[in-house]
Parts: structure tokens; C-alpha cells; sequence
């Protein structure tokens, strides 16, 4: 049934009819951004394969950043519209401040592009105090300008956007109850969707995460514009992680979010609140802002109680992901009467793809052998697992159901089975040419390899085959589900 | 086999194990009927008990073997490393300034005998590196951050002798890829005859 229902007092038909095309939008901008990047992600791999041997290192820097901070934001925003628009079934995010975020969002893009396709810059995208200011040639002075300016630009948004959306929650369920501290303590759960908990909890890290990105740039701001002042470079990186650990994992919980609304929907079957939910993220709140240390294992300088704190709450915040969430859905889907179709498939596989980066990301978050995997291929490998077949086809899915529920087309079986075998075929055949290179000792971020690192080279190679499957599903995938989305917008 | 490569079978292992049980799940729904709901609560909470010991029991065993130097341990060599845009100065003497830091990335490639605990005091010039020490074999041993402002010490030992190659692991600009270092490891006795014969190419 499609969002916002109007005439319940919430929404007025035109206000729904508003709110529908914006969310359409912010599908049409993910999937264009999501194609772009994936290019982008294409060409690396040839560029490790050694497919553009006379092409400088530099291009393969700027893309490097262009494509891990456009990945990024393109997953964030995608993750923000979707739990924005399925929130209007209980409340009303503001329509206008998506808006902004829209325009922002694509202004921040452009301006990033520029940043990194003409001016070259290259720092990685989580922009390493202090290289931005040590661009040994590379990049201008406007560069680094324009790259910090886009980062204000979209945080800045992006707060506004996230509080808006806690706002919205709020007006409706006071916060403790979003946050089901009354189910903590016994009582019923009081009407509160469980969706609605996952969102809070996700936007109040991102609040806290964004709220870093910013006196991170602002620490930035005064090292730049007053000289002879310098940064701690411990404590820089200290706010990097943390904002960076953020907000990927809030943009996997809003995926994660968006399953728990709408797979029960396919499955025939509620999925509510319960004690065990609500106990699972409260915990997964209180330990996320704490996680990121684990990012740091290898700078000794860091106090050890970090260190060790690092360890075990990146192993505790697996318990309740696998015990509530991923059980959860598979006990949801067990033996129910399932509606298979393209989007119940996506959800389900994100859910998998979850389970599975997950063991990737813990046997690295393990110091011992940290020493080992930390910036090694091991790393980029169970990121992209999260991510590529992780939320990316939860919101995927988010977008197909959105296409067919708007248009009323139905789907056409053959399609769905192709999109779904190359999608799982080609991105578990790449993922695994980076974990089995990151065990091989190969490391990250090398635009090519030496002769001692040769089987990186190797990896490379079968990866870009498997990255053509991937490339074909998506167009697939395009053709079903963007031109279903064109129609219901100029409808 | 390497403990990453170790780790990667446990994890091809468990990632199958995952997979299995989604598609024995999908499976399921051929079939569609009521579930009862008490087992699956006891279900749930075995897991969450065999999950959580599991990972008491691996953090109980992998807790101990921390990377970080231990106080009441003294280094037998001490090393210094700085890293600059885009070579690693790698010296038995401190390395204080670029002449030193320039110095040393001509020099002849520090010795360190087989066995002995060496200790890497590493450093930066400029932005962050990544030290990261390859056996002769180019396997990845250990590592540590080389940061400005910041001294981090990194305590390893060698057993096989050979030529150890130093790769950087940080991403610190446009010849990242490039950026390298080398120390030799030499049996305890023997120290000056190995070294020729290593540079000579007919070592290991
Ligand atoms: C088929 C799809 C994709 C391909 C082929 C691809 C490819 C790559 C490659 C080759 C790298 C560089 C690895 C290295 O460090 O050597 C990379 C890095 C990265 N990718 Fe992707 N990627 C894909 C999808 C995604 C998705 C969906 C995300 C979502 C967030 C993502 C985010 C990133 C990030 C954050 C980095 C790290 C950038 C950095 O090191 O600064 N990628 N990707
Ligand atoms: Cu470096």
C-alpha cells in the first residue's frame, strides 16, 4: 500500500502526492549516484589488474576517494529517505527539509566530483589529518577548499535531516517509548513499531557521529586558517574514525530498519517489539559509539583500556545483531506463507550478506590478528560485504517495492532470477577476490603492486570478471525498477 | 599456514555455514506452517548463550597475545624508523632531523640478528604511514602506525634470517604504492659474512 495513506489525519492528498515524488527522487538520485560509483569502483580493480599501465597513480587516488565518500553518502541518504518515508505511516517528516537535503546532497556530490575529477584530489575518503595539506603536487589549494566545503555542505544538511526525522518520531512516541525503555521494564509495547525503535537508535548515533564530522572540520577550519596552529594528530584520528564508524553502521542499521518494516509484509507475519528487541538495541546504542576504536589497534599511542575496550565491544555488538536481528528475520521467514519477489529476495540476501561481513568484520576486530588484516584488502572486503551485499540490496529492495507498490506493475519472474543469480554470483565471487588477497598480505589502497605483492595482481584479475556480473545485474536490475519509478513520478 | 590464511578458512567455513542455513530457511517456506513460538524463544536463547561463551572462550585466548610492547620485557636492539613522503628512514641510530631521516634512507640496511627482541621506535615527518614488516617470504609479520607528533614502538622477533622488506600501510599520497624500506635479519654468529653474502644475492 503506498505511503503516506492520506485522508488519517496525518497527510492531505496533495501533501501525500508531494512526499511520494520526493522520495521517488531521492531513488532516482541513489540509483544514479549507486551506478556511477560502481563504474568508478570497476575501474580500480582494472587499474589494479594493470589495465591502464600508462595512466598516473594520481587518477587512481582521486577515484579512489570519489568513490568510497560517494559510496558513502549515496547509502546514507538512500538509507535516510527510505526510513523518512515509511515514517509517515506513524508521523510527518517535514517534506521541505528533505528537500534541502536533496538539493544538498546533490550540490555536496557535484562539488566533490570537481574536487576530485579536476583538481585530483586524493586523500582516501576518510581524508587522514594531515594529508589533505600534503598534497606532494597533486592537488590546488581550491581542491582541498572545495572538498572541505562539500563536507560542511552535506553534514550540515544531513544534521538538519536526522534531527528533523528524530523529530518527527518524537511528536508521536515520546523517546523513551521510541526507544522501548517502557518494554525494558515490562509494560506492553504500546503500539511502538520495532521499525521505529531501529530508526531511533540509528539516528541518534548519526546525530552523534555528524556531530564529530563537525568539530572535526572545524579543528580542520582553525589549523587552516590560522598558521602556525597544529592539530593533535592522534586526536584527529581519534574523530575521524569515530565519525566515519558512525556513520556506515547507522547507514546498515536504517537498511536493516527498512527490512524489519516491510519484510513482515511479504512474510504474512508481524515482527514486534519485544523485551530481547528492545534490551538488543539499546545495547547495539550504547556500545556503536564505542566500537570505532577498533580502527586504532595499531596506533600503540592510544591508551590501552581503548585498546582492549575496542575488542570486546566489537565482539559484543555482534550478539545482538545475530541474535535479534538476523534470528529475528530468519524466524520470520521460516516456514511462513512468503511472497517471494524481487524485493522480499533483496531483503532477505541483505540480511545474509550482514551475517557474513559480519564474521569478516570480527575475526579482523580481533587485536592479535589485527596486526595482520588492519589496512590489508581483508578490510575494504568485509566492508563491501556490509555494504554491496548488505544494505545496498536492502534499500534496493526498498526501491522496488516502492516502484511496484506506486505503479501496480507486476514483476516479471524471469528478471528477478537473473538479477538476483548474477547479483549473488558476481558479488560473492569479487568480495571473496579481496578477502582472499587480504589474507594473502596484500594491501589496501595500492594503486599497483609490486613484484614481491604479485598475487595482488592476480586477485585483481579475477575480481574484474565477477565485477562485469555485477555490472550486468545492476543494469537489469535499472531496467526493471528506474523505469518503474520514472512512471510513477511523471504519473 | 600464515594465521591469516588460517583465518580465512574459518571464515570461507562459517560464511558457507551462513549461507546454508538462509537457503535451508528460504527452502522452508515451500511448506508454510504455523511455528511454535516457544521453541522458537528456546531456540533463540541457546543461541545467545552459545554465541556469547563462544565469544568469551575467543576472547579469553586472543586478549593475551596482544601486539603491544610489555614494560618488563627489555629490547635487545632498538630501532628507528621514520617515515616520509615516500621512503622509510630505517636506522640504528635516532633519526632527528630530514639530513638524518636522508641519511638513512642511503645507508646500508640495518642488521638484526636472528632471534633477538628488536624494538622499532617509529615516527613521522609528515602525515601518517604505516610500517609494515614483510618476511623474506612476503608474508605480512606485524605492523604499526608511523605517526606525526608520536613515537610507537613496535617489539618483534626474527627467526629466519633474510632479506625483510618494509611496505607502507598507510595511505599517505600519490606513491603510496612505491613507499618501502628493508633490513636484514643475520644469524647471531657470523653476523659480517652473511651480510656479504646476502648482498651478493646468494642468501635467501
Ligand atoms: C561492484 C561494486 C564495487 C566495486 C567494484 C568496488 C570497488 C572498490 C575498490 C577496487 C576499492 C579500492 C580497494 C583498495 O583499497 O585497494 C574500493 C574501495 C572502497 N569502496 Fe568500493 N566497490 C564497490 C561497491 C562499493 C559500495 C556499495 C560501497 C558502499 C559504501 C563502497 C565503498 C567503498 C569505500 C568506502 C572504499 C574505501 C575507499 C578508501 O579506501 O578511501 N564500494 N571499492
Ligand atoms: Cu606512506
Amino acid at each position: 500500500m503506498p505511503l503516506p495513506v492520506a485522508g488519517d489525519g496525518l497527510w492531505q492528498e496533495g501533501e501525500a502526492r508531494a512526499f511520494r515524488r520526493l522520495t521517488l527522487a531521492w531513488m532516482g538520485t541513489m540509483m544514479f549516484l549507486f551506478s556511477t560509483m560502481l563504474l568508478l569502483g570497476y575501474f580500480m580493480r582494472l587499474f589494479q589488474a594493470n589495465a591502464f599501465r600508462t595512466m598516473r597513480p594520481e587518477w587512481f587516488y582521486a577515484v579512489l576517494t570519489l568513490h568510497g565518500l560517494g559510496m558513502v553518502a549515496t547509502w546514507f541518504v538512500g538509507g535516510m529517505a527510505a526510513t523518512g518515508y515509511l515514517l509517515t505511516r506513524y508521523s510527518r517528516p517535514s517534506i521541505w527539509i528533505s528537500r534541502l537535503a536533496l538539493a544538498g546532497t546533490l550540490v555536496g556530490a557535484g562539488l566533490l566530483a570537481a574536487a576530485t575529477l579536476f583538481g585530483l584530489f586524493g586523500t582516501g575518503w576518510y581524508f587522514l589529518y594531515p594529508l589533505p595539506f600534503y598534497s606532494s603536487g597533486v592537488w590546488p589549494p581550491w581542491a582541498t577548499g572545495c572538498f572541505f566545503g562539500a563536507l560542511a555542505l552535506l553534514f550540515s544538511v544531513w544534521t538538519i535531516w536526522v534531527l528533523d526525522l528524530l523529530r518527527a518520531i518524537a511528536s508521536r512516541f515520546p523517546l523513551r517509548q521510541a526507544l522501548g525503555w517502557h518494554v525494558l521494564s515490562g509494560r506492553p509495547s504500546l503500539g511502538v513499531p520495532s521499525f521505529v525503535l531501529v530508526a531511533t537508535v540509528s539516528l541518534i548515533a548519526g546525530a552523534a557521529g555528524l556531530a564529530a564530522g563537525m568539530v572535526l572540520l572545524g579543528l580542520w577550519a582553525v589549523e587552516w586558517l590560522r598558521s602556525g596552529y597544529s592539530n593533535d594528530a592522534l586526536l584527529m584520528k581519534n574523530l575521524t574514525f569515530f565519525f566515519g564508524h558512525i556513520i556506515t553502521n547507522i547507514t546498515m542499521y536504517l537498511g536493516v530498519g527498512v527490512v524489519y518494516e516491510l519484510l513482515p509484509g511479504y512474510a504474512g507475519r508481524p515482527w514486534k517489539l519485544s523485551k530481547a528487541l528492545a534490551w538488543a538495541w539499546n545495547t547495539v546504542l550504547l556500545l556503536v559509539v564505542l566500537a570505532y576504536a577498533h580502527h586504532l589497534y595499531m596506533d600503540f599511542a592510544q591508551p590501552r583500556v581503548l585498546q582492549d575496550t575496542g575488542q570486546i565491544v566489537s565482539y559484543f555488538l555482534s550478539v545482538p545483531a545475530a541474535v535479534v536481528s538476523i534470528f529475528g528475520g530468519l524466524a520470520l521467514v521460516y516456514a511462513a506463507p512468503m511472497r517471494w519477489t524481487l524485493a522480499s529476495w533483496l531483503f532477505f540476501l541483505g540480511l545474509m550478506g550482514w551475517a557474513i561481513g559480519g564474521v569478516g568484520a570480527v575475526i579482523d576486530s580481533t587485536v592479535a590478528l589485527n596486526s595482520r588484516f588492519h589496512n590489508t584488502l581483508w578490510v575494504p572486503a568485509h566492508f563491501h560485504t556490509y555494504y554491496l551485499m548488505g544494505v545496498v540490496l536492502m534499500l534496493l529492495g526498498f526501491a522496488h517495492h516502492l516502484a511496484v507498490d506506486l505503479t501496480g506493475e507486476p514483476e516479471r519472474p524471469a528478471m528477478r532470477h537473473a538479477i538476483l543469480a548474477l547479483l549473488a554470483i558476481g558479488g560473492y565471487g569479487f568480495l571473496l577476490a579481496f578477502y582472499w588477497a587480504g589474507a594473502h598480505s596484500v594491501p589496501r589502497r595500492f594503486a599497483a603492486y609490486p613484484r614481491e605483492l604479485s598475487q595482488g595482481v592476480a586477485a585483481a584479475r579475477v575480481a574484474v570478471v565477477f565485477i562485469a556480473l555485477i555490472v550486468i545485474a545492476v543494469a537489469l536490475y535499472l531496467w526493471e525498477t528506474a523505469r518503474r519509478c520514472w512512471r510513477a513520478f511523471s504519473a | 599456514m600464515t594465521p591469516q590464511v588460517q583465518a580465512f578458512w574459518i571464515f570461507v567455513a562459517m560464511a558457507c555455514l551462513v549461507a546454508g542455513f538462509f537457503l535451508w530457511v528460504a527452502r522452508s517456506t515451500r511448506q508454510a506452517h504455523e511455528v511454535n513460538q516457544d521453541a522458537a524463544r528456546r531456540l533463540r536463547r541457546n543461541f545467545f548463550y552459545s554465541l556469547t561463551g563462544l565469544l568469551v572462550i575467543v576472547l579469553a585466548l586472543t586478549l593475551r597475545h596482544m601486539p603491544y610492547p610489555v614494560p618488563t620485557e627489555r629490547p635487545e636492539r632498538i630501532i628507528f624508523v621514520v617515515g616520509k613522503q615516500f621512503a622509510f628512514g630505517i636506522s640504528s641510530r635516532p633519526i632527528a632531523d630530514d639530513a638524518d631521516w636522508e641519511a638513512a634512507t642511503y645507508s646500508a640496511p640495518v642488521q638484526i640478528p636472528t632471534g633477538a627482541m628488536v624494538e622499532f621506535r617509529v615516527s613521522s615527518f609528515d602525515v601518517n604511514h604505516g610500517f609494515a614488516v614483510y618476511s623474506p617470504s612476503g608474508e605480512l609479520l606485524g605492523q604499526v602506525q608511523a605517526m606525526p607528533g608520536y613515537v610507537n614502538r613496535l617489539r618483534m622477533r626474527f627467526r629466519r634470517p633474510g632479506i625483510y622488506h618494509v611496505f607502507c600501510l598507510e595511505f599517505c599520497g600519490m606513491d603510496h604504492y612505491r613507499m618501502r624500506g628493508l633490513f636484514f635479519v643475520v644469524p647471531r654468529t657470523n653476523t659480517q659474512s652473511h651480510t656479504r653474502s646476502l648482498l651478493a644475492g646468494t642468501g635467501e
